[in-house]
């Protein structure tokens, strides 16, 4: 222990920080589980929600809310890693020429600061256009699309999953110390094989924290998932909606997601039934901590054998 | 992390830092010595016999300094011409009389960082084949010039280089230059060992499989990868542990690795750059065996501090002072009777 007043004070606050934090995860999770492991079912997870939810314990089972939640997530992801890791790169092994690096910095910024359902707006506008009607259905003869839909969601989550893909990946290829690219260098590599077999994989870790930080967002968003796929989570899927041939079709409906069935089955949505609210809640958090340790897992290289 | 390995780490480094104190110190005494002390001249090994040039320390040897009158002819078997004028002025090609026998070499190479310039037009020749020590007190640019010859220096935005580096007589800062090719062909050897976070194997199969348009597989790069590592004397220590991760070798292994990789991409000159100056005496004497061994059949450029080790391994130097080549020419006669007032300090330890 120290000595010193000042360095006892300083500790004391550390202790009590981490006390608290460590207690309030505790309480949320012990809360959802008790709460929500009720509602569990298999029933529950592999059912359609059902026509009518005002009564507790018959508004039926979380499975298209499940896949949304994996859809948005992998369609947002496909689109936001390439294009962070490439951003990334840019950043800081290029930085030239220096106006596009500063911009791109700020744009970052930007996107990261700035509340999910502004895009979400945004994006109703422009996918609402009659021509952009492919990547959702036309609304009757009104020359307008619905701009609901997958598509249309995960466009929009691409870009919230962008920032945190962008500024991990960052600082992993900044860690990599410059001395493995000179040798790259020196080995008479050019600098693309550089980036590509020496600075990336050796970022690997950093650039999965990002994913997993991307996927949080995604998964986590409400707003986006509201506007652009639909709030009408009690509409059933269409008819054989998890057969392939019916995939376009069923990537261009609206649908939902566990965020939207939560805001939707909770006391303050319109299902009054905070018991499925809970489940589904929790369900969520087991989903995002799954993928979370798999990503961890899959980044960390084992380098040869002992 | 196992928290004795971290002592065992921490114990093994305060060695190390000991033992090189304990060279430094050395090398200072001997450099304080009697120049001509014989201990001194001992550890000067003869050159390689393979170099292709003809023996130059063997023609010196019987010459005192500025007799360049008394050089002896040429050994018969050499079709060059006299290969030593030493009388010659200083920062002179004063030990290699025809241009074609130099692989490398500065003609007014100025480098500076952000204006401040750290060269001032430096004139250096490395002969073809044997060791070419770069010698000089820290700060004086021998590192900089170093890395201008495989243009690794304009990593930095911040540098501007002038002059030129001729290599086989070609200026490598001319337009159209391949750099990849030139770094092929003039490898280079860090401070720090630095292999890549990869297996054995790998760290030297990246040199030769990026270059090969198809990806070849382990079987067809084996005998080449066995080929280096023999070469860079490690084979005997990994043979069996390929697939070992490379960090996990010990800091000489390291190193020596790094020279493996170096080997792999076939060059013809190696740059080091104070390749022994993170490692004990007993891997910091493999890998000065393994660059006179080298030096037989290529051409090795190395900076160092530690002018004990320049003496022991060099065929020739060049002194640096502040940016500027103060002298050059054969090892011994710079080190033994230099012909300028600094190098004559410097090299009897009076500063640097």
């Amino acid at each position: 222990m120290p000595v010193r007043l000042s360095d006892r004070i300083g500790v004391g606050i550390a202790y009590v920080a981490g006390t608290i934090l460590i207690v309030a995860v505790a309480v949320i999770m012990l809360w959802l589980i008790v709460q929500g492991l009720g509602t569990i079912s298999w029933d529950f997870l592999t059912g359609e929600p059902a026509p009518g939810t005002l009564e507790q314990g018959v508004s039926g089972g979380i499975l298209p809310a499940i896949v949304g939640t994996f859809l948005v997530v992998a369609f947002g992801m496909a689109v936001a890693f390439p294009l962070g890791l490439g951003v990334a790169i840019f950043l800081t092994e290029y930085r030239q020429p220096a106006w596009l690096a500063k911009g791109t910095d700020t744009a970052i910024d930007l996107i990261f600061g700035v509340p999910s359902i502004v895009f979400a707006l945004f994006g109703l506008a422009i996918f609402s256009q009659g021509w952009l009607s492919f990547i959702s259905n036309p609304v009757g003869d009104t020359g307008m699309a619905t701009a609901q839909s997958f598509f249309c969601s995960s466009l929009m989550m691409a870009l919230i999953g962008l920032p945190p893909v962008v500024r991990s990946s960052q600082a992993a290829i900044l860690g990599v110390p410059d001395q493995q690219r000179e040798a790259a260098y020196a080995l008479g590599k050019g600098r693309l094989t550089t980036i590509r077999r020496i600075v990336v994989p050796g970022a690997r870790p950093g650039i999965a924290t990002g994913i997993v930080l991307g996927v949080g967002r995604i998964a986590g968003d409400t707003a986006i998932v509201w506007i652009l796929l639909g709030g009408a989570v009690l509409q059933a899927p269409p008819d054989g909606w998890y057969l392939p041939w019916n995939l376009m079709d069923f990537l261009r409906s609206e649908g939902s997601t566990l965020t939207t069935y939560i805001f939707f089955s909770s006391p303050a949505g319109e299902g009054n039934s905070p018991g499925p609210a809970y489940g589904a809640a929790f369900v969520l958090m087991v989903v995002i901590l799954i993928v979370n340790i798999a990503l961890i897992r899959l980044s960390r290289r084992k380098i040869g054998k002992r | 992390m196992d928290p004795n390995d971290d002592q065992q780490r921490l114990d093994e480094r305060a060695k190390r830092q000991e033992w090189r104190h304990a060279l430094d110190r050395s090398a200072d005494l001997r450099a304080a010595g009697d120049p001509t002390d014989p201990t001194a001249v001992a550890a000067t090994p003869p050159p390689p016999p393979a170099a292709p040039a003809p023996d130059p320390l063997a023609a010196v040897e019987p010459a005192p300094f500025g007799a360049a009158a008394a050089v002896p002819a040429p050994p018969a078997s050499a079709a060059e011409p006299d290969p030593v004028a030493l009388a010659q002025p200083l920062a002179q090609p004063a030990h290699v009389a025809d241009p074609a026998d130099l692989v490398l070499a500065a003609r007014g190479l100025r480098v500076a960082f952000s204006g401040n310039e750290i060269l001032h037009g430096v004139d250096l020749d490395a002969p073809r084949g044997g060791v070419l020590a770069l010698v000089g007190p820290s700060g004086c640019g021998k590192t900089t010039l170093l890395r201008s010859i495989n243009r690794l220096t304009e990593l930095a935005p911040t540098a501007t280089i002038g002059g030129q580096i001729l290599f086989d007589g070609a200026d490598v800062y001319a337009g159209g230059t391949d750099l990849n090719l030139l770094r092929r062909r003039v490898g280079m050897v860090f401070q720090q060992p630095n292999p890549f976070p990869m297996t054995i194997f790998d760290n030297v199969a990246f040199a030769i499989r990026e270059q090969a348009k198809r990806r070849p597989s382990r079987g067809e790069l084996m005998p080449q990868v066995a080929d280096v590592l023999q070469r860079a004397g490690l084979w005997d220590e990994v043979k069996d542990n390929l697939d070992r991760n490379a960090l996990s070798l010990s800091g000489g292994q390291q190193q020596r690795l790094c020279i493996a990789r170096t080997l792999a991409a076939n060059p013809e000159v190696i740059l080091m750059d104070e390749p022994c100056s993170a490692l004990d005496p007993r891997s910091t004497a493999r890998i000065e065996e393994l660059i006179v061994q080298l030096a037989g059949s290529l051409t090795i450029v190395i900076v160092t501090h530690n002018l004990a080790q320049a003496k022991r391994i060099a065929d020739y130097a060049a002194y640096l002072l502040n940016g500027d080549l103060i002298e050059q020419g054969i090892a011994q006669q710079v080190f033994e009777d230099p012909a300028n007032q600094s190098t004559r300090d410097f090299v009897a330890g009076m500063f640097g």
